[in-house]
């Protein structure tokens, strides 16, 4: 398997808090990778330096071969690393299929002016399409995010982060707010979305969720990891039933 | 160098008022969330009350026709105590009226909306201000004692120093009642948080009442204190507001302390430029000591910007509703139509007035796209008009270039100044970007437009008349006035950049901007650049406004600067607001109903004869609207559906047809079914129609 995202000592600090403590992670090609940890422990802190939004972090970042660092948001998700919110975020002015299409066009200097008086032809239709369909938006598409359900929101929030094929998803918290069953849906997308070329870095509380659906889990505590493995192997993790499941009733 | 002490302190009298009213402007920014540009208007009617009492003793109601003047002395001087009491209390009673009547109901209102509030009740105050008390300034005698200090070798009038007193008194105390006491704890709980204020037993509709009616007094305050330093007019009274709001945004909107110092630091900057002036002849003559402030103004907000703003700025800003232009080119073919046989149909100053409502749609799309689709606020389109119609001037005038390429190439070099105050929006946002690019509208106004070899000074300068393969487009031809190819060419072009605008909306381009305008964050985390995106807003918004600027050159014939002030663009972004400024329909009827020379304007002057009162019934109409419509009237009237769509919608119903399906969702869908096989469980459920029929 290749190599997909290598982080090194990453690190982030507010003042003299230090929110992530020199964390390495890797991403291969295709797999499902789960990120847990308590309240506070550093996984949004994390995901906002993997992605731009944190620019003076330490240590360095490759993806796909090269480097993230010093890359603005913008750039980041152009390299195929899209991220997903806890809060959605969606564009509450544009309908599901517009805020896709957001994602899956990329215009130009120049097609921008030609659209001021040409209408020119959708383009990244096969990228919506496929986007909509796995995450079960096609009922949806010309609603605005308002009208929607929660956890139609979610969804359409990961199919926005899709629309535009990445290589890697990062989702903070995508199952939070869902019921159980919308919960076990979304695991199984989840699970189909590597035979699309997609690997993912899960970030949620949901335990079923993400000792479910995950190939390896990291375990995050006062921004440093105090646990990797296989999802058997975080469930009799001495420290990190301590540090997070607080117990062996989880398997239960 | 006593020379220059000596400019320092004498410019302690502007700074002081700048600091007062900039003092006042905060404390209603913090309380109602209000940028109120009414405030200097109203130091400027309360000046007017006290210098009316001073001299013959008659009391000023501020309205017109209904009586208005209240003698209480029969015509006899009044002394300087109760004129200075009863002047102080009228502010206050005005300030309370104007508060329950007009900015109470938009205490949740969009920023915006109350700023088109505020812009109606300035229109209304100085309209009124000039029809009691005339134009012609006057002069009063002093308040303050101003028996020469000597000093260090100068001699110079105490009252400035005993105004930078009074100013820094009024910080001072207002530092400590907002920092120390249970209404200053209660006034930052509900800025803070309205409805945890709400909780714990605070008010805030009382408490943002009680600071309006304090910051009334200050203006009224002010107003007093300024008359005997500069002549009292009503405009350049009014115009004070503009380095108030300079100071106040130093200031962030919050710090009493950093406002004050600000003021009175712009008005010593201003002072000490006029003496710069006379020591070094190689500065710019004109205007420099006007306009350097809000240079400075300007390069400071933009290099000290936050990420997050005040309040407003972020999590309380609503965005105006949006249209979504159905079939554009339907209904600009139709919309030229019925242009043309209005045009036709109309005959002299109502068909002038139409023309002249054209021309401000022009204008009004350019904020459409800008402030509508992208959000960003301009207060310095009509600076970009401005320049658009001037270097159409030269451009046809002097360099003799013909009518098409003049006009474009015209509009085209207003696209860099576009660009240039568009810079300020990568970093500031939202009510502090208005009041930035109102300090770029001001800089302009005194640097670029008082410049006699850029605006042909007082007199103007001339635009030949338009003319395409030897056929005159001109508005005159000979003894017709005005004629009706002049409109037809005006309906062409801003029809066609209306149909621009609409294809933008419904395009990648518009989608990337109204993504933007909803979530700046989100918008780069899928990978749109945000600030280049905002940047072309802004270049295409100025390219847009510099046609306009042309076609009104075109129109007047001569183009003198007064047209370009610093208020119009006030007021032109006050009534597309109003009109509805997420629609090509809201500029439309900005157009057509609310321009002051417009044509629904002018038939009313027509039939009604308001003539005179025509700016207090605008400035009462916009304060109204904004309160009853604050998603602008176009999308009241409209709905969700757009004009088209209305006519679609009618011929179905006359010749029946297949129902229509929007395009892309169709494409989309097709190419769903055609490329991805989708597993059953999304497959829409078949219709129990289509199997009965299958």
């Amino acid at each position: 398997m290749t190599r997909l995202l290598d982080v090194n000592d990453l690190r982030v600090s507010y003042g003299a808090v230090v929110a992530v403590n020199d964390v390495s992670l890797t991403i291969d090609e295709g797999e499902i990778v789960g990120l847990i940890g308590p309240n506070g422990a550093g996984k949004s802190s994390f995901i906002d330096a993997l992605t731009g939004a944190i620019r003076n972090r330490g240590g360095n970042v490759q993806f796909e071969g090269r480097t993230l660092d010093r890359l603005a948001p913008h750039a980041v998700a152009r390299r195929g690393l899209l991220r997903t919110f806890q809060s959605v975020e969606l564009f509450d002015d544009l309908t599901i299929l517009e805020n896709l299409q957001v994602a899956a066009e990329q215009p130009t200097f120049l097609s921008m002016l030609r659209d001021l008086v040409v209408p020119s032809k959708p383009k990244g239709v096969d990228d919506i399409a496929w986007a909509s369909s796995l995450c079960d938006l096609d009922d949806v598409l010309d609603r605005f995010p308002q009208e929607l359900s929660h956890g139609q929101r979610k969804l359409a929030g990961v199919a926005r982060a899709l629309a535009k094929r990445p290589r890697l998803v990062l989702m903070d918290e995508p199952a939070a707010g869902l019921d159980t069953d919308e919960s076990i849906a979304f695991g199984e997308r989840l699970r189909s979305l590597p035979g699309h070329g997609v690997s993912v870095l899960l970030v949620d509380h949901d335990m079923e969720l993400v000792l479910g659906v995950c190939d390896r889990i990291f375990v995050l505590d006062f921004g440093s990891v105090i646990g990797v493995g296989t999802p058997d192997e975080i469930r009799n993790d001495e420290r990190v039933i301590e540090a997070y499941l607080g117990g062996h009733d989880v398997e239960a | 160098m006593s020379a220059f002490l000596l400019f320092v302190l004498l410019g302690l009298g502007a700074g002081s008022v700048y600091a007062l009213l900039g003092l006042g402007l905060v404390l209603k920014y913090r309380s109602t969330g209000v940028i109120d540009f009414a405030h200097g208007a109203i130091a400027m009617y309360s000046a007017y009350v006290f210098v009316n009492l001073r001299s013959t003793g008659v009391l000023e109601l501020p309205w017109i026709v209904l009586p208005h003047a209240i003698p209480l002395t029969g015509g006899q001087p009044m002394d300087l105590a109760p004129a200075l009491i009863i002047t102080l209390v009228y502010g206050t009673v005005l300030g309370l009226l104007l508060f329950l009547g007009v900015y109470r109901p938009l205490l949740r209102a969009a920023p915006l909306t109350k700023v088109c509030a505020s812009v109606g009740v300035m229109l209304y105050l100085e309209a009124t201000a000039v029809l009691n008390f005339g134009t012609t300034s006057l002069a009063t005698s002093p308040i303050l004692p101003s028996d020469p200090i000597r000093l260090a070798g100068i001699a110079f009038p105490s009252d400035r120093v005993y105004l930078a007193g009074i100013v820094i008194v009024v910080a001072v105390v207002l530092l400590v009642v907002y920092r120390f006491t249970k209404f200053g704890l209660a006034t930052r709980a509900s800025a803070e948080n309205e409805t945890g204020a709400a909780l714990i037993g605070i008010s805030p509709t009382a408490i943002a009442g009680r600071n309006w009616v304090i910051a009334s007094l200050l203006a009224a305050g002010s107003g007093i204190l300024i008359t005997p330093i500069s002549s009292l007019d009503p405009t350049s009274y009014t115009l004070f507001v503009v380095p108030a709001l300079g100071a106040a945004l130093i200031g962030r909107f919050q710090s009493f302390g950093w406002t004050a110092g600000a003021g009175l630091a712009l008005g010593i900057v201003q002072s000490e430029l006029i003496k710069l002036q006379t020591v070094f002849t190689w500065l710019p003559q004109q205007g420099l000591s006007d306009g350097a402030p809000f240079v400075i103004i300007l390069i400071t907000m933009t290099l000290s910007a936050r990420r997050l703003g005040a309040r407003g700025d972020s999590g309380t800003w609503k965005n105006p509703k949006l249209g979504r232009p159905s079939r554009p080119l339907l209904t600009s073919i139709i919309t030229f139509a019925v242009g043309v046989v209005i045009l036709v149909a109309l005959q002299g100053s109502l068909r002038a007035a139409f023309m002249s409502s054209i021309i401000t749609m022009c204008i009004c799309l350019s904020l459409v796209l800008l402030s509508g689709f992208v959000g960003q606020v301009s207060l310095a389109q009509m600076s970009f008009v401005g320049v658009g119609a001037f270097i159409l001037s030269h451009l046809s005038g002097d360099l003799g270039i013909p009518f098409p390429f003049s006009l474009i190439l015209g509009a085209l070099l207003v696209v860099p100044l576009g660009i240039l105050i568009g810079l300020p929006a990568l970093r500031v946002r939202g009510v502090s970007l208005a009041v930035v690019t109102l300090a770029a509208a001001a800089a302009m106004d005194a640097l670029v437009f008082s410049n006699v070899g850029f605006s042909g000074g007082l007199g103007g300068r001339s635009v030949p008349p338009p003319s395409i393969f030897g056929i005159n487009l001109g508005i005159s031809d000979g003894k017709v006035y005005p004629t009706i190819t002049f409109g037809v060419m005006l309906l062409v072009i801003v029809v066609f950049i209306g149909y621009c605008v609409a294809r933008l909306r419904t395009s990648a381009t518009g989608r990337m901007m109204i993504a933007v305008r909803s979530n700046e964050r989100a918008a780069a985390y899928v990978g749109i650049r945000v600030a280049p995106l905002k940047l072309f807003a802004f270049a295409l918004s100025a390219f847009i406004a510099g046609i306009g600027g042309g076609l009104l050159a075109y129109q007047q014939g001569t183009v003198s600067s007064s047209s370009f002030a610093v208020f119009s663009s006030l007021t032109v972004l006050a009534i597309t607001y109003v009109a509805g400024i997420g629609r090509i329909a809201g500029a439309v009827i900005a157009g057509l109903m609310f321009a002051s020379d417009g044509l629904f304007v002018s038939f009313l002057d027509k039939v009604l004869h308001v003539g005179q009162y025509q700016m207090i019934v605008a400035g009462i109409a916009l304060a109204i609207t904004a309160i009853a419509n604050p998603n602008g009237v176009a999308s009241e009237l409209a709905g969700e559906k757009g004009l088209a769509l209305r006519f679609v919608r009618l011929r179905d119903r006359i010749f029946p047809q297949k129902p229509p399906v929007a395009g892309t969702l169709r494409a989309v869908n097709l190419a769903a079914a055609a490329r991805h096989p989708v597993t059953p469980a999304v497959v829409p459920p078949v219709k129990e129609k289509e199997v009965a029929h299958g």
